[in-house]
């Protein structure tokens, strides 16, 4: 079984307070760290594991600048047995774009391939689009928010998508396909510091993303980065700890869950 | 004549609420929305739309992406090209869309939460809800969209009646894909949706170690604990203690959010709670655009604390 596996390094913004600069031409995140992408992590997990079980092997790509290496050593001290970057400085927006990419890029330097897994979304963007565009486009069928697969065979799967509300989907899938992958799906493995270093010994392949551009056109365009428009807001308890914990503890009493 | 493509989701034979924003945006953008539905007894919002389209297959195959793109080459063989094709921001709604703009090679902008008119922009959340996005198709058309529930449905007007149906029919069918069955979760003996008094915790909490310490806590305080997905996806909390639209919908009287940033999945969870109060120390954190009280603050010192004043007799 050979599975193709889709890893992204993306900005932790969680915690981290964003500027947008040149009046709304960008959103400087030069102070903010990187990671892999959430739902990539337990998607390379996953893949991980079906070839442990079923013999295989795991291919992991990353497109973006030369930083991503970081996420294919990863992925690679995590079981993969390659590492490919399509490195470009560029940030497609457009799922489309990417997806274009992607598909010229596996049909040019001809990966074989099973199955592909992405993660359902990546954290940036949030535009969940790309699997589902990839699949299309390469006339194979696709499952997205993959939160259990119950098995994998050589020519189909049988997953679980989860829907809303706790309620979860099974349906049967013809191999080859793409996949997207939930979070929660599994519990991705720890990654030591000295898996990585020895990830850093196998050979990563790069590839420039210039050469791969065959009708490769943005459908969208980004005119403006804006903060989200302010609601009201909370009342802030400020002051010294204690006085606002005593605060909170009144407005439980007020509201009669706590006496 | 021009129009707007409603897809919409029927789930068990459900309508489901979010169509209304799909139907909502037309109308904001000003176009005749056509709905788009599967075959089946059950309530839809027919007098909202000017047009409707039943597809003759069950709910399960409408809502089936391969199948979908085959219905969709049907409608606009007999209609024309619509402007524009609408879907709910949800697990259906999204995989049906992304399916279909990869398949039509048509420009593609997902969780759609505002439009500015004049602009004919799109806004689009990014950067954990932090940043957002003005959106303009550039693509030749129609432009596929899917819609964050509960940004549009206001805009739907009632037209007094409902359209005629037109049908289609001989659909064909994807057998690369098949649904099996649904498969529910499984019944346990807590129900967050019951509980007067949830302390929830998020990914602010670190590590799996620090649970035990809001579990007291939220002894102390006679609370239940739920928890936001991060925390749940990583095996701190059952999944039956999952607030949010994967997991449950809840509204206590008061809902203690401790490390949640806030994600729209989560607070599409917890917004009706009577009062939300929100603990982190991220002070752009979007719960607190949704909170009614906030203390900007490292969570453990001021679960510390709590438990300092609540055992202090």
């Amino acid at each position: 079984m050979n599975l193709i596996v889709f890893t992204k390094r993306v900005p932790a913004t969680q915690e981290e307070e964003l500027r947008i600069t040149g009046e709304g031409k960008a959103v400087d995140l030069s102070k903010v760290p990187f990671k892999v992408n959430d739902w990539d992590n337990y998607s390379v997990e996953e893949a991980v594991r079906i070839v442990e079980k079923s013999g295989g092997a795991v291919t992991a790509v990353s497109m973006g600048d030369a930083e991503s290496d970081e996420v294919l050593r990863r992925a690679i001290a995590m079981g993969a047995k390659d590492g490919f970057l399509i490195e470009t400085g560029d940030i497609l927006h457009d799922p489309n774009a990417r997806a274009t990419l992607i598909q010229n890029f596996l049909k040019k330097e001809n990966v074989p391939f099973d199955a592909i897994f992405t993660g359902v979304q990546s954290e940036d963007d949030q535009f969940a689009s790309v699997g589902g565009i990839l699949a299309a486009k390469m006339g194979l069928p696709f499952v997205s928010m993959v939160i259990g697969i119950d098995s994998f065979e050589s020519d189909h799967a049988i997953v679980r998508r989860e829907l809303e509300g706790g309620l979860q989907e099974r349906v049967k899938v013809m191999l080859p396909c793409v996949i997207s992958i939930q979070t929660g799906i599994n519990e991705p493995r720890y990654v030591s510091i000295m898996g990585i270093r020895k990830a850093s010994k196998v050979e990563r392949k790069v590839f420039k993303a210039a050469d791969y551009q065959e009708n490769v056109a943005s459908k969208i365009e980004v005119a403006k980065w804006v903060y989200p428009p302010k609601k009201a807001g909370a009342k802030i308890l400020s002051g010294e700890l204690e006085g606002s914990c005593k605060e909170l503890l009144g407005i439980l009493k007020e509201k009669g869950v706590y006496q | 004549m021009s129009y707007a493509l409603v897809v919409a989701e029927v789930r068990r034979g459900v309508f489901e609420e979010r169509n209304l924003d799909s139907i909502g945006i037309c109308a904001l953008l000003g176009k005749d929305s056509i709905l788009l539905v599967p075959d089946g007894d059950y309530v839809g919002s027919e007098q909202l739309v000017n047009g409707l389209i039943k597809a003759k297959v069950e709910e399960n195959v409408f809502l089936n992406p391969l199948t979908m793109v085959n219905i969709l080459e049907k409608v606009i063989a007999a209609r024309g090209k619509p402007d524009m094709i609408v879907f709910t921001s949800s697990a259906s709604g999204t995989e049906l869309a992304s399916y279909a703009a990869g398949y039509f090679n048509l420009p593609i902008i997902t969780d759609v939460n505002g439009y500015d008119k004049e602009q004919g922009i799109f806004y689009k959340s990014y950067y954990s809800d932090k940043i957002f996005g003005e959106f303009r198709p550039t693509g030749e058309g129609p432009s596929i969209v899917t819609v964050r529930s509960g940004s549009f449905r206001e805009f739907a007007v009632d037209k007094g009646s409902a359209p005629s149906a037109e049908t289609v029919e001989d659909v064909a069918v994807s057998s690369a894909r098949t649904f099996m069955e649904y498969v529910e979760e499984e019944k346990t003996d807590v129900d967050i949706t019951k509980a007067e008094f949830l302390l929830s915790v998020g990914r602010g909490v670190g590590n799996k170690d620090e649970i035990p310490d809001y579990e007291e806590l939220a002894g102390l305080l006679k609370a239940v604990i739920s928890g936001s997905r991060p925390v749940i996806d990583k095996l701190w909390l059952p999944k039956a203690r999952q607030v949010g639209t994967s997991g449950k919908t809840v509204k206590p009287k008061v809902y203690l959010a401790m490390g949640i940033s806030g994600a729209f999945q989560h607070i599409a969870g917890m917004k009706d709670s009577d009062c939300i109060i929100a603990v982190n120390k991220d002070p752009e954190a979007p719960i607190f655009q949704y909170a009614h009280y906030g203390i900007i603050a490292d969570i453990h010192k001021v679960r510390d604390k709590l438990k300092d004043i609540l055992k202090t007799p």
